[in-house]
């Protein structure tokens, strides 16, 4: 990181002195002038709140003491690389506010993005399927379900922001949240609690989104046997999935006849870790981020958990899984899923184009090989299309989501594309 | 409206039966315009009558006031002339003939505040004067000077609107690059209250004062120059899907097509997504076919950021759109009769002069010598808003009356 200059911290600390410390991980005065207004707000806040609580229990007139110290702490704590939404403990997302805490990834403003235009997608799905498939006009306009999957949902933002999105389109709606970590998932259910109380989510998220652990890259031992642990605590997703869907949903009545047909998911959307180690230390990773972030979040593990297990359920693919790179490993795994729960729409987020290529080799390898598979005919690779959505400037996705032109890239433009270093997204789309 | 319609008398045709305000300070045009409104009320309430039409309603409920108005100017006139005609008759005896007199005055009294209120019932509502609207404070000429009463302005506005029950909230509050936190480079209001536009349009225009300011070291007294524009903030989609300002609507005079709209988010080069963690949120929009920019950094979202630029970036373009629209006309009256006039908003329109402690407005040429009143947005201020609001309302007559005579004279060439 280039060193700052003088006179920019001459400057900044001529307006105030504590914007020298904030200019350490914002590098410019209008940023750090920004976070130090949402510090010192919040700094007033807590001052107020707690001397009206002090005033309530004995009367005495807690002024504004402190507010200040606790403001420059807030920003020498700052300085240290500590993000700010851990000092705030919060972090808008969409309309809502997403509760963060030491150990769960902090939601992006890039990820927000993404979840805007994948409702946007569900929506558009479900006006079509409307048309195509309903010969009854006197169908009612909103009877429809929808099964949402969030795997490796951390502060839950994804899953709840999807709801809050597209509740009032749909009569039945279950969202179901996944993650690894015991905190990310308390951290999810108190932000479901905290944005019903807000008001932006309807109460009906109580019931309609649920946040269960489960181990998102190990592989189901014995497919034939679908709900058998094998001693281990951590259960699979398929396992989560089948002791979901028999807990909750009498209405699947067509899939009762087997327990181990899992049930159909209609948007299946993750932001999993990605970095590789090499990034994760040589400097692409933010200081802030990798000192501060949890590393679960952040670096897919190196002792892949049973790769043997590969060959043994999923056939030939088994070759190519093991070429993946160690920070891929968690597309192969999510694409398998999503072909084994019959995924219409699948978001993954990548961290740069590279990598959002990659996982489009994988879409298109699995595609070839595993159509004769669990992909019961639908059409196998005829009506799969795979979008990488670009993160440009002049990026139509920034533009309010208006319209989309060009600015998606279907794999056949791939190769053509400008090069631009960013975050690329990904979609297929299996019809 | 229904004792309306059972009136056999021609509303029309009493323009011919009385004096046309012989003694009113009324325009005949002014009344033509009146009686032609009447006219168009009967006619609506008569086909609202068989069968309902929100649009009709709404176009009744617009003309009501004057047909009521025009009512009580005709009831006082009428009684003008039967009081004045037996005072003219030789038999009224004296006891009568003084009760007359006493109702002749009154009645002669009351007709001005009648006529006023008729004139003030003829003006079209300004398109947007139901609507929330945005204030935005700029400085202008002065240098830092500007920029400190800008952020003092920003004060007046938001303790005028707790004040009045309005609340306003900041959207937007950009300081300069300087030594101080009150010294604002771009500030903007929001008002949600409905009708706001119709509080705050007097405001829109250049603001001057002119004091000594705080970095003065030899005690000059410097004028500088704060631009304040009022531009009507619309309401989200999705809500009044029928009036002309929905702006999603591609009809609509409002309509902005996203395509001409140019985002950029202040990213940083290099990785993004869980590489890094920006806090920074800021949105520029630039609507290119008029270059307007509109960037916004204050919340920590952004997605709210960008809805809130958009919000401006709306309210900027429907004004800019407003405001050539009237040019418009202004141009086609000057160029017909000439020197009807316009305040628009690079003219100056008020002087905040500390020396003097007075706030002039130059349009309604008052003066109010109390200007701590005014800055703490009191009633100080609300009297020199009510007084501008008057001179609006005049002006408003004024250019109704060029446009009649100039339609009369067009039928008369015909």
């Amino acid at each position: 990181m280039p060193r700052l200059s003088t006179s920019l911290l001459l400057k900044a600390y001529q307006e105030n002195t504590l914007l020298p410390l904030l200019l350490k991980e914002c590098r410019s005065l209008d940023s750090a002038r920004n976070e130090l207004r949402w510090l010192r707000e919040r700094a007033l806040r807590d001052a107020q709140e707690r001397s009206h609580f002090r005033q309530d229990q004995d009367q005495v007139t807690g002024t504004h003491i402190g507010w200040r110290t606790r403001l420059r702490a807030m920003c020498h704590r700052r300085s240290q690389g500590v993000p700010l939404q851990y000092l705030l403990g919060d972090q808008p997302f969409g309309d809502l506010e997403i509760l963060c805490r030491r150990g769960v990834l902090i939601p992006r403003s890039d990820t927000e993005s993404y979840t805007y235009e994948a409702a946007r997608l569900v929506r558009q799905m479900a006006l079509e399927t409307k048309d195509n498939n309903s010969p009854t006009p006197s169908q009612p306009h909103k009877a429809k379900s929808l099964r949402i999957l969030d795997l490796c949902t951390g502060t839950g933002c994804m899953a709840l922001l999807l709801h809050a999105l597209l509740a009032s389109h749909f009569d039945r709606i279950q969202i179901t949240g996944v993650d690894i970590s015991p905190i990310a998932l308390n951290l999810a259910r108190r932000n479901l609690e905290h944005n019903i109380r807000l008001g932006g989510l309807d109460s009906r998220a109580r019931v309609d989104v649920e946040f269960h652990r489960a181990d998102v890259l190990r592989r189901n031992n014995n497919s034939s046997n679908g709900i058998d642990t094998s001693g281990n605590a951590i259960p699979t997703v398929e396992e989560l999935l089948l002791s979901n869907l028999n807990l909750t949903t009498q209405s699947e009545i067509e899939h009762t006849e087997t327990t181990t047909t899992l049930p159909k998911i209609d948007l299946l959307i993750s932001n999993p870790p990605y970095i590789s180690s090499t990034d994760f230390h040589n400097g692409t990773t933010a200081r802030s981020v990798r000192l501060f972030e949890p590393k679960l979040a952040l670096v897919p593990p190196i002792d892949i958990p049973a790769t043997t297990d590969t060959a043994h359920s999923i056939g030939s693919k088994g070759d190519e899984g093991d070429n993946d790179k160690p920070e891929d490993i968690f597309y192969r795994r999510i694409l398998e899923l999503s072909l084994d729960v019959r995924a219409r729409i699948t978001v993954l987020e990548c961290g740069d184009r590279m990598q959002a290529e990659r996982v489009v080799g994988m879409v298109k390898g699995m595609n070839s090989s595993g159509s004769e598979g669990d992909n019961e005919g639908e059409g196998g690779g005829g009506g799969l299309k795979v979008e990488v959505w670009p993160d440009t400037e002049e990026d139509c996705l920034s533009n309010g989501f208006h319209v989309r032109d060009g600015s998606s890239v279907t794999i056949d433009h791939l190769t053509a594309a400008a090069a631009s270093v960013g975050i690329g997204y990904m979609v297929t789309w299996l019809h | 409206m229904e004792c309306e319609v059972e009136d056999s008398r021609s509303p029309f045709g009493g323009l011919y039966a009385y004096p046309a305000a012989a003694d009113s300070g009324l325009s005949p045009v002014l009344l033509t315009r009146a009686r032609l409104l009447a006219t168009e009320h009967v006619k609506l309430s008569e086909k609202l009558a068989e069968a309902f039409d929100a649009k009709v309603a709404k176009r009744v409920g617009e003309i009501a006031p004057v047909t009521t108005v025009l009512k009580e100017w005709d009831s006082a006139n009428e009684s003008i002339i039967e009081l004045k005609s037996l005072l003219e008759q030789p038999e009224t005896d004296d006891e009568l003939r003084s009760l007359a007199i006493e109702d002749l005055d009154s009645t002669r009294e009351a007709l001005p505040t009648i006529s006023d209120r008729l004139k003030k019932a003829l003006i079209p509502r300004h398109p947007f004067a139901d609507l929330p609207c945005l204030v935005e404070i700029r400085p202008g000429a002065g240098g830092d000077e500007a920029g400190l009463f800008a952020f003092e302005m920003l004060r007046m506005y938001m303790s005028f609107c707790s004040r009045r029950g309005l609340r306003p909230t900041i959207l937007k509050q950009d300081v300069e690059d300087g030594a101080s936190e009150d010294r604002l480079s771009e500030g903007v209001i929001e008002i949600e209250a409905d009708g706001a536009y119709d509080i705050m349009r007097t405001e829109s225009g250049v603001h001057r004062v002119q004091r000594v300011p705080a970095t003065e070291t030899k005690g000059r007294t410097h004028t500088s120059a704060v631009s304040v524009m009022v531009l009507p903030s619309f309401p989200e989609s999705g809500s009044g899907a029928d009036n002309a300002l929905n702006f999603e609507d591609p009809n609509s005079d409002y309509y902005i097509d996203p395509q001409e709209v140019r985002v950029e988010k202040m990213r940083a080069s290099g990785a993004g997504g869980q590489h890094v963690n920006k806090t920074e949120s800021a949105i520029r929009l630039t609507h290119i076919p008029t270059g307007t920019v509109v960037s916004m950094q204050d919340e920590r979202s952004q997605h709210s950021n960008r809805r809130k630029a958009w919000q401006v970036l709306r309210a900027k373009i429907a004004e800019a759109r407003q405001e050539a629209r009237e040019q418009e006309l202004v141009q086609l009256r000057r160029g017909a009769m000439g020197g009807v006039a316009r305040m628009g908003r690079g003219d100056k329109i008020r002087t905040y002069n500390y020396g003097q402690s007075r706030c002039t407005d130059h349009r309604s040429g008052t003066t109010i010598h109390n200007l701590d009143g005014v800055l703490d947005g009191g009633d100080g201020l609300e009297t020199v808003m009510e007084s501008v609001r008057t001179w609006m309302a005049d002006r408003d007559v004024e250019t109704m009356v060029a446009e009649e005579l100039l339609k009369e004279e067009k039928t008369k060439k015909k």
